[in-house]
């Protein structure tokens, strides 16, 4: 039973790092309608900056935390400036953004790897203790609880200013159509900056916890891919749909390597997106829109 | 530049380019989306080697011919696996058939990396290089897949697709089968990426799964982008000048993926259309480029 | 939204896909021919004055570390046989190339060395397949290749049992490698259950584990849980845990420093205090300043002792020169030179054929042990593994370990 239950610890927390990966990734995604590959730089770059506030400017904890959130989120918006706003303008195909956003996440992967920081893993000071919290048998990691409350609390907060505030009336608005949103008034590229800004928050967040978890490397970007996975799951478009999305593949790629092979965990994880996209092709939690001609 | 040297990046231009070709088919002209190209690329590898070193029924001197119908499966093979990926993905949203098929990518890998009747993640080696891929055989097998793809955009089905690529919805409005023409076009692609595969087996004479990962399809897909999204000839020059480019620029390497990325988005941003502007060489084309110019000449004076 | 207006797409289409074609065709010739003038002039340069040793391995990408060490090494060694005179009196000049961890680019590489910059021998990569990819430019050539650190046993050996011609070592094998991790633990550590964490995506990983298994059962051990990850994985808790429930004395981990660290690490999260036994992946700087305590205790196969006296002037002329600590790689590409400079000087001539042979007749005492190599399957006979055991964030020797 201890066995178990330590499994489903396992597959919470790794399932918490995909969550915190894939909000952002959602949330653009519900507005914009396209896949921001490029947010798996921006976690990266996030990582890094934590990395580098701790180590050189010698910074505490949670001064690092928000320097590498605004770094990160003036990256995403950076990114959203130079590289999608020139497509959205053209009104380009979709074909050209997803090109786009795979050259922004090449371009960060590589100029990381080419400049004087190198491809080299670093791993970050040791803040918290590695000695897990114990329940009974069960270990439980430090950081693990940190990530899933951060996780938990950004996800609520995300939802109440999307719910309640003026600005998320502003951003769903905007989600069902940029040009009616215009004609209403809606300052709809103050609403983009706003999106890029808070995905690239969570993005860096999500960079630093991991760096802090695992290790800072450039190819960061790649791990996003499960996120991403995950996303799709639990339905593109919906917020509490990526973070379920993330959980339960969390749970399911631990419990495969727990319970049945370790060696095909990635092949059954795949079957199983596949198959929920053969049923439900919108995802657990997607919503169904269709374009209107 | 000696011979042996310019020999081998010239074949591996032209196994590039037959999995450009395809991807230019099936990113150019039908505006789909794969990062997973790889994955057909290794199936085709695995097959045709198989073929070649295990199913030997043909006499020595019929050897090309072996070798042929090796390439073949390969490509056989991957295009009967796209079928079922298709068949499962693309009545899906364009994101979700992307990250299908980088999921598809990858687990191809894995299985590959398991089954040790392949090698296994050990790789198979041995595979026959004399004889097999030579530049005489990789130029013969392009100058078919390029007639053979000028065949299809030219026809009926070409233009179905580029309409799915322009206006989905329209497209459907009119009758065009979406779903029909976008499995047709990534069966085709498919296709082209075992042979490529098959090619590439032949002329390293070891393949390992590591050799396929998803990096290696994005390199692809930006050589298309480069070439010119809907342009043959675009493909064919842009493979050519990207497979000798790092040549000569061995001193750069690091900073090749780097300008990759930033040259991606300038293009996107700027000239879509690519090297080739979406045209195709042609004597016609070239006249009246001279014209023009001597209009312009005679305008001004 | 419709792109009507778009000038984007503007085709003309034109008649006749028999003149389009033949066209495209045209196009392709003409960039051929284009290309062929433009490098025309280039020819191999006189041979005589100096003997061209090629290096290839990975200056960019994962192992980039290590292939950097590998051709600092070379270079540093090139430089000290040139201050004495250089070899049979002729000056050497190393070449080197990246493959960026890419076979296609090794096989590239070694096509541009061999027929263009006229290299009478190579040595590098690291990796086992590059190596595997370039035997058969280096049969067609006759030039031969001595690999530094890939451990696969087809590098050298075929399928059928033959030999390849042109392909050496100086590391010992991943069979080798295997059995040594399994005879010390079973023999002299006395551990009966063995759990096994390996990288399924890894050639190295698989090579090493299986052959750990067979002489660990085969001496009357217990492979009491095998898990894999796949490379890029960071979290192992839940292969670790069902490796914990299994409760094993020892965890065989076969892979890179990187994945060692977290691996490492997260193991000692969950509880596990087994111990660990790696190999000549393992030993890295990183690797120390990321888990030093997890790995605390462990033993590490490695092709030699770093604390060795013997090798610490070769040391410490690579750090002093080039402000980087000396990593593997570059011991053995030290050997690997020290092979072919015997051989060379042996066969009294830079012809590659001439040193090919002698390669198998000499014998030279490398910071690695004494090398000479076997005609039967070119690896380098007796060739005893060194074991280590990781104290306080220091490699500390153990003995000499060979098969029993």
């Amino acid at each position: 039973m201890s066995y178990f239950l330590q499994q489903v610890i396992n597959g919470l927390s790794l399932g918490s790092v995909y969550a915190l990966m894939s909000v952002g990734y959602s949330l653009v995604y519900s507005i914009m309608n396209f896949s921001n590959f490029a947010h798996g730089g921006v976690i990266m770059i996030g990582a890094y900056i934590g990395y580098f506030s701790l180590t050189l400017l010698n910074v505490p904890f949670f001064i690092a935390f928000i320097i590498s959130a605004v770094g990160a989120g003036f990256l995403a918006v950076t990114i959203e400036r130079i590289v999608y706003r020139p497509l959205r303008k053209r009104n380009a195909p979709f074909l050209y953004f997803i090109i786009s956003a795979m050259g922004a996440s090449i371009f960060l992967e590589n100029i990381v790897i080419a400049s004087p920081i190198g491809p080299t893993f670093r791993s970050y000071p040791a803040i918290f203790s590695t000695t897990p919290i114990m329940l009974g048998n069960i270990a439980l990691g430090r950081i693990d609880l940190l990530m899933f409350i951060i996780s938990a609390l950004s996800l609520v907060g995300l939802m109440y200013i999307i719910e309640k505030t003026k600005i998320g009336l502003s951003i769903r608005a905007t989600s069902y159509s940029i040009k009616g949103s215009t004609l209403m008034g809606v300052n709809v590229d103050m609403v983009i900056f706003i999106i890029f800004m808070l995905g690239g928050l969570l993005a860096g967040l999500a960079g630093m916890l991991f760096g802090m978890k695992y290790t800072v490397y450039p190819q960061i970007g790649n791990i996003t891919t499960k996120s991403f996975i995950a996303a799709v799951f639990g339905g593109l478009g919906s917020l509490p749909g990526a973070v379920i999305g993330s959980i339960l593949l969390g749970l399911i790629e631990t419990m495969t390597s727990g319970y049945f092979s370790s060696q095909y965990r990635d092949l059954i994880a795949f079957a199983l997106l596949i198959s929920v996209l053969v049923f439900k092709p919108t995802g657990l939690m997607g919503k169904t829109t269709e374009d209107k001609a | 530049m000696s011979w042996g040297y310019m020999s081998g990046i010239l074949i591996l231009s032209g196994i590039n380019l037959m999995t450009v070709l395809g991807l230019s088919l099936l990113t150019g002209f039908t505006g789909l989306f794969s990062f997973g190209h790889a994955g057909f690329m290794a199936i085709g590898a695995y097959t045709a080697a198989t073929v070649t070193m295990k199913l030997n029924i043909l006499p020595e001197s019929m050897f090309w011919l072996h070798f042929y119908i090796a390439l073949a499966a390969g490509g056989l093979v991957s295009m009967i696996v796209s079928l079922i990926i298709g068949r499962l993905t693309l009545n899906l949203k364009g994101d979700y058939f992307c990250i299908a098929t980088l999921g598809f990518g990858e687990a191809i890998r894995l299985v590959l990396d398991n089954v040790q009747y392949f090698g296994g993640a050990r790789g198979l080696p041995n595979i026959p290089t004399q004889g097999t891929t030579t530049l005489t055989n990789v130029i013969i097998i392009n100058v078919i897949a390029i007639t053979a793809l000028v065949l299809i955009i030219r026809s009926r089905h070409g233009r179905n697709m580029v309409a799915i690529r322009e206006e989905e919805l329209a497209a459907q409005t009119i009758g065009i089968d979406i779903f029909k023409y976008k499995l047709t076009s990534l069966a085709i692609s498919a296709f082209y990426a075992g042979v490529a595969g098959g090619l590439m087996a032949h002329y390293l004479g070891y393949i390992q799964p590591i050799m396929f990962k998803m990096v290696k399809s994005t390199e692809l897909t930006i050589i298309v982008i480069f070439g010119g999204l809907g342009s043959v000839s675009g493909s064919v020059v842009g493979t050519v000048l990207l497979t000798f480019l790092p040549e000569l620029l061995r001193s750069f390497s690091n900073w090749r993926l780097v300008l990759y990325g930033v040259a991606v988005i300038l293009i996107m941003i700027t000239r879509p259309q690519g090297l080739m502007g979406g045209k195709e060489f042609s004597i016609k084309g070239i006249i009246r480029f001279i014209e023009k110019r001597r209009h312009k000449e005679e305008v001004n004076s | 939204m419709t792109h009507i207006c778009d000038k984007t797409y503007n085709y003309e289409f034109q008649e006749g896909f028999m003149r389009k074609k033949f066209l495209t065709l045209i196009s392709v010739l003409l960039i051929f021919t284009m290309i062929i003038t433009a490098c025309a002039n280039g020819g191999t340069k006189a041979k005589d004055e100096t003997i061209k040793i090629g290096w290839i391995g990975s200056l960019t990408g994962d192992q980039a570390v290590w292939g950097t060490c590998e051709s600092n090494t070379v270079k540093m060694l090139i430089e000290e046989v040139n201050a004495n005179g250089g070899i049979l009196g002729k000056q050497v000049e190393g070449i080197y190339y990246d493959t960026k961890g890419d076979a296609a680019e090794a096989v590239n590489a070694t096509k541009r060395l061999i027929s263009q910059d006229g290299v009478v021998a190579i040595i590098g990569p690291n990796a086992s397949g590059q190596a595997i990819s370039i035997s058969s430019v280096l049969e067609q050539y006759k030039v031969p290749d001595i690999a530094t650190v890939a451990t696969n046993p087809k590098v050298t050996v075929n399928d059928d049992g033959s030999v390849k011609a042109y392909n050496f070592r100086v590391c010992f094998i991943d069979p080798y490698q295997g059995a040594v991790a399994a005879g010390y633990a079973y023999d002299r550590l006395g551990l009966r259950n063995a759990a096994v964490l390996y990288d399924v995506a890894s050639d190295y990983s698989q090579g090493f584990t299986e052959f750990f298994e067979k002489t660990f059962t085969e001496k009357g051990g217990k492979i009491v849980a095998k898990e894999g990850f796949k490379e890029g994985d960071v979290e192992f808790k839940p292969q670790l845990s069902k490796i914990k429930d299994a409760n094993p004395d020892m965890i065989l981990m076969p892979y890179y420093y990187k994945e060692v660290a977290l691996s490492a690490n997260q193991a000692r999260e969950l509880g596990i205090d087994a111990v660990l036994i790696g190999g000549d992946g393992w030993p890295s700087e990183q690797l120390m300043t990321m888990a030093a305590d997890a790995i605390e205790g462990s033993y590490v196969v490695n092709h030699l002792d770093f604390n060795d006296p013997e090798v610490k002037p070769l040391q410490e002329k690579y750090t002093a020169k080039y402000n980087l600590a000396m990593e593997l790689n570059g011991y053995m590409a030290h050997d690997a030179f020290l092979l072919l400079q015997a051989a060379i000087e042996d066969a009294k001539s830079a012809d590659p054929v001439k040193i090919t042979e002698s390669l198998t007749k000499v014998t030279v005492q490398g910071v690695t042990g004494t090398i000479r190599i076997s005609p039967d399957d070119h690896n380098p006979i007796g060739k005893e593994a060194a074991i280590v055991k990781i104290e306080s964030a220091d490699y500390v020797f153990q003995e000499k370990y060979g098969l029993q």
